[in-house]
């Protein structure tokens, strides 16, 4: 009956298949399994988890050599400090050896984890779970023979990237240091400069498989609770198996996905970070990477520099305002060119009208396409630059300026008047302060392109108007993205895109801190110097006259 | 219904740009010749006294739109009625404001586009706004508000040290009398810009700060008053009164008569700008108005699915109107300000009001 036999064996495959779902969904998942008593055993069952991986160290060491009880030390080559690990836990098991006979009515557990282990963080783990989450960690986790229960002291360490000044958001005046791939670090970086009690940390593994830390900081007091609990909520419905970069987070928590806009901060710098808790608004940290994200989040930031505060108000006030002049810029400039040289001549002043005419006489193309070819392969080049290995670099920005810039022109292909058009969306764009936004001005660049290429101005001004509306529609945790301009709140417009002296800045953003502690600057800080006047006697002056 | 919440200084700017909207494009109270300026402070006074009926109205029922109180206060059936009766009002107004820009766009820059594109283009922008809400609306107002009126100081900078202003054009002062102001008052501009005010008592009940909405629609009134009266009055001394009253859009001619350093001419951007901004506006809170009583009266449920169907109509309206411009405008005068705007912003708002203040008097007796 070969019948029977096939389905039987379609029966025997399609178990194997479920109990390899079961397995793979049981990745990383031990549930509440407990340990079992013998040593062997466990250190079996770990060899046999682990896949006999090299880089997993597992270390006897005899506690009580006559009555045989043995212990043993695990932990992860690598990801933990092997120096602590030898100093503290394997020679001080050795050194106490048959301790326990001095204490004979206290439980050798507790006087492995009272006496023993030397080390400040020491946990009792109850189950597999929580084995393997210490041990994936870097902890080293201490096996005693004939206990069910197993020992995780802190030991994490491994070879890390030193504190270094942050790649992006490089600022002139202000700290140099910058985030690092370790979670540890990076919130040690924070709370060195915020020092109170009332920095909270909240720490949650967030990945199925990659496990990885993600920590919540806030003020507590000044951070709306809302907000935080809303941050809660959403990383903790997050179901994914991997995060690998603070990015994952970002695209799982953010309220809307359709849109070329952060709406969550990110930034490499601890003192952005601080400041921004001052201001009541939540950090997320990712192990793993730099970038720490800031929710919520309003479109005004992305034009705010740290330095800003650093310097001097006036200044802080000009760059700002230049800063919106080079977002609107690197939107529109090719826009606009488009536009007046196809739909309104009458508005080009009539001697530059003449030298651009003139200079498009040879140019085989309408201005669209003209902006287009020069706008697609910048963008080109600049990929290249960012991609290409650091050696190649000055090859392309010969290629670049030679064959774009000199070249086309001299062939007539695209005229000088666009070259310098191009030129300086492309700068403007560098110095955007925000890597995020410059990205999403340079996608809807060419959207106002294709509408001035179709409509002129008309299509310009309509473009700006949905812009608007889909900027003012845009929220972050709740909080309008253009808070404080619309919804006007006045008490804020200080810090926006003007940057008023510190001590006007009286009140913390209201729609993100909390209502019950608003105030940043105490009384009346404006500085006096009437009174440092009387420092220099009248006497003395009338002297020197 | 939908749930959104609005500030009084947003409502404030809504009913600023609203009222400012076409009315600072388009030649207002030219009726009465250099006075134009004086007629629109008149008639200012007069929103105010109509945006008190409006309000009164709006406090017997804070909670309820006028659709809403119409049934009411007018029973079931004839409350409906003039519901429907409003929603194609509004539909109409809508239609007419769309087919002006429409026209204002192709006459000044865009010769050759076919009016349909531009309006589709323009009601698209629109249809997108209403999608969002209400509450989106006003914050972009709020935006847009801060933009208008930069490009207002920046112009109004540029003609003044352009040298172009002559206040001798404005005299002599009421040289056809008061009679001639009154007739511009009570015929025209009493109603448009500002008896169009009660539009806005649509979104009235949004509005998170009751005790502030008066100053609010007060201010809104004085403030979008002296603007255009300024603008005529600038338009007229800059133009003088033959040109200003001969031209279609006197603002633009002012604008493009700036000359600065033989570099600062032509400043059409700017009254385009501003002409897409106040028109969006006034067109997209027409036509909110439109889907507000359409989902009300109907009871539908979602607001945000009928703003595609009505805004097609409203574009397809704005083209079927009228054959020609001046068809269209002769059908503005004729019957829009002569019989529609009267009775919609005045004569059924005071109707409603008087028969609210009998209602409530009897159930204040009981």
């Amino acid at each position: 009956m070969p019948s029977f036999f096939k389905r039987r064996q379609i029966t025997k495959q399609k178990m194997k298949q479920k109990k390899e779902e079961q397995t793979k969904q049981k990745i990383g998942d031990y549930g509440t399994t407990p340990l079992p008593s013998s040593l062997k055993e466990k250190i079996d069952f770990i060899k046999s988890e682990t896949g006999n991986s090299f880089d997993v160290i597992i270390r006897k060491a005899d506690l009580d050599e006559k009555l045989g009880i043995e212990t043993a030390v695990v932990y992860i080559d690598g990801i933990s400090n092997t120096q602590i690990i030898n100093d503290f836990l394997i020679h001080s098991i050795i050194k106490n050896r048959e301790l326990h006979r001095k204490q004979p009515n206290k439980d050798i557990f507790e006087i492995v984890r009272e006496e023993v282990v030397a080390l400040g963080d020491v946990k009792v783990l109850p189950n597999w779970k929580e084995v393997f989450q210490m041990l994936m960690a870097g902890e080293t986790v201490v096996l005693i023979d004939g206990e069910t229960r197993a020992l995780g002291a802190s030991t994490r360490g491994g070879e890390q990237r030193s504190i270094e000044e942050p790649g992006s958001q490089v600022t002139v005046r202000g700290p140099r240091d910058g985030f690092t791939e370790s979670i540890g670090t990076n919130i040690a970086l924070i709370r060195r400069r915020i020092q109170n009690p009332n920095l909270w940390v909240e720490v949650m593994k967030v990945g199925r498989v990659t496990k990885t830390d993600v920590s919540i900081m806030y003020i507590n007091g000044i951070a709306k609770e809302e907000i935080v609990a809303e941050v809660r909520e959403r990383l903790n419905r997050i179901e994914i198996d991997s995060i690998l970069e603070s990015g994952y987070i970002e695209e799982l928590i953010e309220d809307e996905s359709y849109t070329t806009f952060p709406t969550l901060y990110y930034t490499e710098r601890p003192d952005m970070v601080a400041g921004n808790l001052l201001e009541g608004r939540v950090a997320i940290l990712v192990n793993g990477t730099p970038f720490v994200l800031i929710a919520p989040t309003v479109f005004i930031q992305f034009f705010q520099s740290v330095e800003d505060y650093y310097g001097r108000a006036f200044l802080a006030t000009s760059l700002r305002f230049l800063r919106v002049l080079i977002f609107f810029i690197s939107i529109i400039a090719p826009a606009s060119y488009i536009a007046g040289t196809t739909f309104h001549q009458e508005m080009i002043p009539t001697q530059l009208l003449i030298a651009i005419a003139a200079q498009r006489e040879t140019v085989p193309f309408p201005a669209f396409i003209e902006a287009l070819i020069m706008e697609v392969s910048f963008e080109i080049l600049r990929e290249a630059g960012v991609r290409m290995p650091r050696a190649v670099g000055s090859a392309i920005s010969i290629v670049g300026a030679l064959v774009i810039g000199q070249a086309a022109v001299q062939a007539g292909i695209v005229s000088p008047a666009m070259v310098i058009i191009v030129a300086i969306t492309a700068i403007a764009n560098f110095a955007t302060p925000s890597f995020a936004v410059a990205i999403s001005a340079r996608i809807i660049r060419f959207l106002f392109m294709i509408a001035a290429a179709t409509f002129g101005f008309y299509g310009i001004i309509l473009g700006l108007v949905v812009l608007a509306i889909h900027l003012t529609s845009l929220r972050s945790f709740g909080v309008p993205y253009v808070t404080p301009l619309a919804p006007m709140i006045p008490k804020d417009l200080g810090d926006t895109v003007f940057r008023l002296p510190l001590w006007s800045l009286k009140t913390r953003p209201a729609l993100i801190s909390s209502e019950q502690s608003q105030t940043r600057v105490g009384g009346d800080q404006h500085p006096k110097p009437d009174s440092s006047k009387k420092m220099v006697p009248k006497k003395q002056k009338g002297e020197q006259e | 219904m939908e749930k959104a919440k609005i500030g009084a200084y947003q409502f404030f700017v809504l009913l600023l740009l609203f009222e400012l909207g076409s009315a600072v494009l388009v030649p207002i109270a030219i009726g009465a010749n250099r006075d134009a300026w004086i007629a629109i402070l008149i008639s200012t006074v007069g929103g105010v006294l109509l945006f008190f009926v409006y309000y009164r109205l709006y406090k017997f029922y804070p909670q309820l739109t006028p659709t809403e109180y119409m049934e009411k206060l007018l029973g079931k059936f004839f409350g409906k009625i003039l519901a429907f009766a409003y929603i194609l009002f509004f539909v109409y107004i809508s239609a007419r404001v769309l087919r002006d820009f429409g026209e204002m766009l192709l006459s000044f820059a865009y010769v050759d586009t076919p009016l349909f594109i531009v309006n589709t283009l323009f009601i698209l922008v629109i249809i997108y706004a209403l999608q969002k809400g209400i509450e989106v609306i006003a914050r972009t107002g709020e935006l847009f508000f801060n933009l208008l009126y930069l490009l207002a100081v920046i112009g109004f900078i540029l003609i003044i040290s352009s040298g172009l202003i002559d206040l001798n054009q404005l005299k002599p002062y009421l040289e056809q009398g008061w009679t001639t102001v009154f007739n511009v008052v009570v015929t025209e501009t009493l109603y448009v810009p500002f008896g169009e005010a009660f539009v806005l008592s649509v979104i009235l009940p949004y509005i998170k700060d009751t005790k502030k909405i008066k100053y609010a629609g007060i201010a809104g009134i004085v403030l979008s008053g002296i603007n255009l009266s300024l603008v005529m009055a600038i338009n007229i001394s800059v133009l003088g009164i033959d040109l200003a009253t001969r031209s279609q859009f006197p603002l633009l001619t002012t604008v493009q008569s700036i000359q600065i350093a033989e570099f600062l001419e032509r400043l059409d951007v700017f009254f385009m700008v501003s002409m897409v901004i106040g028109i969006f506006f006034k067109a997209s809170i027409y036509f909110y108005a439109a889907v507000s009583g359409t989902t009300i009266l109907f009871k539908f449920k979602e607001p945000s699915k009928l703003v595609y169907p009505i805004g097609l109509v409203i574009l397809f309206m704005s083209i079927t109107i009228a054959n020609s411009y001046s068809e269209h405008l002769k059908e503005g005068l004729d019957l829009t300000t002569r019989f529609l705007h009267p009775f919609f912003l005045v004569l059924a708002p005071v109707f409603l009001l008087a028969i609210a203040y009998v209602k409530n008097r009897k159930r204040k007796k009981k």
